[in-house]
Parts: structure tokens; sequence; C-alpha cells
């Protein structure tokens, strides 16, 4: 099922989906058709580009964090396979 | 471009008219609440400090409560103290009595006890706010309008939606020669190059970068593996929820809300801008909800824009605090507790600009008194919190030099 979706510059890794959204589903992007490869809920998101461990996730055209882990197109990207440094040791 | 306000002896200019019921010293809560109870219309400010303080946490105590107290939005005020306190009531009272406007003095120790001192607290009480009852409003300019900026209960709507709506709106504040307040240093990490190209001048963006990067080592410092899960992380399990996965995500989504203009100067807590100086400001402080709400009322805001995904019923006594969700989901869930539903930016394709421009609209509607904020009408007060140093602030020649 089409679902919709926003990238917020098209340099971005990754796109927000802005409905309750289930493994399978698909969006429209402007790096092309994505399909989820979770469900994916509400304002959550989804790469739209294949990301490496260590890589960079870029959103707002900046660095919000680095791959934990690899992660093929359409993978829901949050906190369990994304981190982040700041304010850390 | 001009609003209803009321000009007060000090220059300032207030949206509210309260007659403020405040205590030097938690002890005296009691006795303050009684006496705001039977005059309608009065605000209590208790509060959980004053006493058993030392260094910059008592200087912050007595810094907030003088501001709140000498604050444009309050018409009046009665200070009760208890008598042995270490903020003495008589400095908080002489503080307003230097500020022009009218006021009261009274000590449970010295009036012999709760009931005595209630029933003269209430009879003082009433002389003042037939005195604030008597103030009228009069035209005051957009330039003297000061608008707070904060987020609580963020989601990854609030940097698409509604902190745009708000940026938006600040922008058009200082526009007309206005002000707003950006500050939650701790939830700037990220964006500390992007607010320093903005700072008007090398020592101001000095400063941005120092209000950042202290906090950021106070964090890093604050740091303990020894602690519980989460215990550690910057941001709330709801903040997660909502889809926000890192701290940088969410400070990219919050620096929305300061809009573009330049930064003019970097505020300390509860402290008001340089005489003459407007514009877009960063309070140096943390985002303690209540605690960093207090600090940008204390430098003078008049009106507060909170924005929240996840929804936020809190207010302030003394300042209108205007909701605004990103969220259509949250909005239709909590409509109660807010006053702008800037979802449309996602769900409709709106433009930020005409969200700005409603804001703008309703913003002055809310300073005129033409409107009350949902946390008016449920009497919503929980952001009075005064900020706290426990003895950790880094001495100057502690601060990182970011070499920038």
């Amino acid at each position: 099922m089409l679902r919709r979706s926003m990238m917020i510059f098209p340099e971005d890794s990754v796109a927000m989906v802005l409905e309750d959204a289930e493994k399978g589903d698909v969006i429209e992007t402007p790096r092309g058709k994505v399909t989820l490869l979770q469900d994916v809920e509400f304002a959550h998101k989804v790469n739209v580009v294949p990301l490496k461990k260590g890589d960079k996730v870029i959103k707002y055209r900046e660095e919000i964090g680095y791959m934990l882990e690899d992660a093929p197109v359409g993978t829901w990207i949050h906190n369990h396979n994304m981190g982040c440094d700041r304010g850390k040791v | 471009m001009e609003f209803m306000g009321y000009r007060r002896p000090d220059g300032r200019v207030g949206v509210r008219n309260y007659l403020a019921i405040i205590p030097s010293v938690f002890c005296a809560n009691t006795t303050v609440r009684r006496i705001a109870a039977a005059v309608p219309g009065a605000v209590a400010l208790a509060h959980p400090v004053g006493c058993a303080q030392v260094g910059l946490d008592l200087e912050l105590t007595a810094r907030t409560l003088k501001a709140m107290a000498c604050h444009p939005n309050v018409g009046a005020v009665l200070v009760v103290g208890l008598g042995c306190e270490r903020f003495p009531s008589q400095e908080l009272y002489e503080a307003v009595r230097a500020n022009g406007k009218p006021c009261a003095h009274l000590s449970i120790q010295e009036e012999g006890g709760t009931t005595n001192t209630v029933a003269r607290g209430i009879e003082l009480a009433k002389g003042l706010k037939a005195q604030v009852d008597a103030m009228q409003r009069v035209p005051c300019d957009v330039s003297e309008l000061i608008i707070a900026t904060k987020c609580g209960g963020t989601d990854a709507t609030s940097g698409l939606a509604a902190n745009p709506a708000v940026g938006n709106m600040a922008d058009r504040v200082v526009a007309e020669g206005g002000s707003a307040i950006l500050s939650e240093c701790n939830e700037l990490l990220g964006t500390e190059d992007m607010l320093a190209k903005r700072a008007v001048s090398p020592e101001v963006a000095k400063k941005v970068y120092n209000a950042i990067y202290e906090i950021e080592d106070l964090l890093r410092n604050g740091r303990d593996t020894s602690l519980g899960e989460g215990r550690n992380e910057l941001i709330s399990p709801g903040n997660f929820a909502g889809g926000v996965s890192s701290v940088v995500e969410k400070a990219l989504g919050g620096v929305h809300k300061s809009g573009t203009s330049p930064i003019v100067d970097v505020l300390q807590y509860a402290t008001a801008p340089e005489k003459g100086k407007h514009g877009l400001f960063l309070m140096d402080y943390e985002s303690h909800d209540g605690e960093v709400v207090t600090g940008m009322i204390g430098c003078g805001a008049q009106i507060v824009a909170f924005t929240t995904g996840r929804g936020n019923p809190t207010g302030h006594p003394l300042a209108p605090v205007i909701k605004v969700t990103g969220n259509y989901k949250t909005y239709a869930h909590m409509q109660e507790n807010f006053d702008f539903d800037a979802s449309g930016i996602i769900q409709k394709g709106e433009s930020v600009e005409e969200n700005g421009e409603r804001l703008f609209d309703l913003v002055l509607r809310i300073a005129n008194g033409q409107e009350k904020t949902t946390a008016e009408a449920i009497g919503g007060d929980e952001l009075f919190c005064i900020g706290r140093r426990h003895g950790y602030h880094l001495p100057e020649e502690f601060r990182m030099d970011c070499g920038k």
C-alpha cells in the first residue's frame, strides 16, 4: 500500500513516513520508490539510500547520528540501529 | 504596529495585570496560598526554595523571585516571608519598591503565626487588588514584546511544523522591532555552528559556543555508567516514541523555533537584556520546562510560545503560554490543551508562512487580552520553577575554548 512520506531535503539519507505503515508498504521519495522492511509508525524514518555500519545518517542536511549496523534501503532508522555521541563520553 | 498593554513604572509593558503573592521562602507557601485563595484574581507563586542554599544557587533564587515580582505582567505584589530565611523577604520587598509598583510586605514570625498573617495578608491584598483593578491598558508598540520559545514533549512533527511556525512568528515579532528568546542549550547540541553564524558579532558567537559547549561538558561529566538504562539519555522516552532518534535530530528540529533572525546577545538566566537591545536572544540555560520558561519570563518575556508533539497541559502563573502542535493525532486527542494547530503544514501542504502569520495574529490577540490561552483557562501554573545550580557551575577559566 502506498503511504505518505516526506524528505526534508533531497540530500537527506532518510525520509519520514507520515502515516502508520506496515512492512511491505511503499513510499515515493525523490530517490525513488522505497519498500518498507518493517512496520513504521507515523513520523518515524526509513533510509532512502543503503547505509553501512558507521555511515552518517543525514536529516535536515545535517548528521543526526551514525549507523550501528548495515541497513538496506527501507529500514526503520531509530535509536536501536543509530547512535549519537553528543553529550556523552 | 500596536497592541493594548499595561505600561509599568519601570517603562516595560505587560500583557496581563496580576496581583502576585510571593513567598521569599517555601515556609510561607501555605500562608501565601490561603491569602491568594481569599482574593479573586490574585496569583500565589509558591516554590520549594529560599533557604539552606549557598552561592550561585541562592543567587539564582533571589534573582528569579525579584524578576517575577518586577515582571511587567504583574501590577502589584505582596511579599510574605517567614523571618529567618537565607533569602530575606525584606530584600525582595525592597527590589519591588525600587521597581515602582504598588507592594506590601509581611513576615509570619513578626505577625505571630499563620492565622494572623493570613488575616493581615488578605487585608493588604484586597487593597493592592483595588489598585491593580484601576490600571488601564494603553496602546503599546509591538517592539515592547518579548516572546519566549520552548519545546516540551517533542516528537518528529515538532521540527517540521510547530517549530517552523513559531520561528516564523518570532521573525515577524523581531521584524516589528520586538524580541524573542531561544534557550534549552542542552538541546541545541549539533546546531552550534549554524547558531554562531547567526550571531551579530564574534563576541556573541563565542558566547553562543560557550553556552552550548559548557552544558555539553556538564552532561559528559555527569554521565555515570552505573546508572540504570536510559538514566543518562538526554531525551525522553516520549521523544523516542515520537520518532526522534538522537539529541542532534531533536536539536535540528528545535532550533527552527528561533526563526532566521540574527542573534543579538546571549542572556543569563532571568536577566533582562541591556536596555534598548531588541531582537533574537539565546538564554544560557538547560531544558527543564519549568525552570527554563521561568528563566525566559525572568528575562522579561511576556508571552511563551510552547511547541509540543506529544501534548502538554502546563502553564505559567504570570504569562500566557501558547501551545502549538504539528501532530494532527495529538491535536485531535488533546484539543483542550492546544491553542494552535500547525499540522496542516504536514497534512495539507500549508505553508510555514501562513501558519506563522496566523500565529502572530493569535499572539497579538493574547497580548491585547482579547483571548486567553488554554493553559490560562485551566489554571495551569506548573511552569513556575526556579532555576537551580547545585554547586557545579563551571568557572570561566574551565570553559572549553572551541577556537571557532
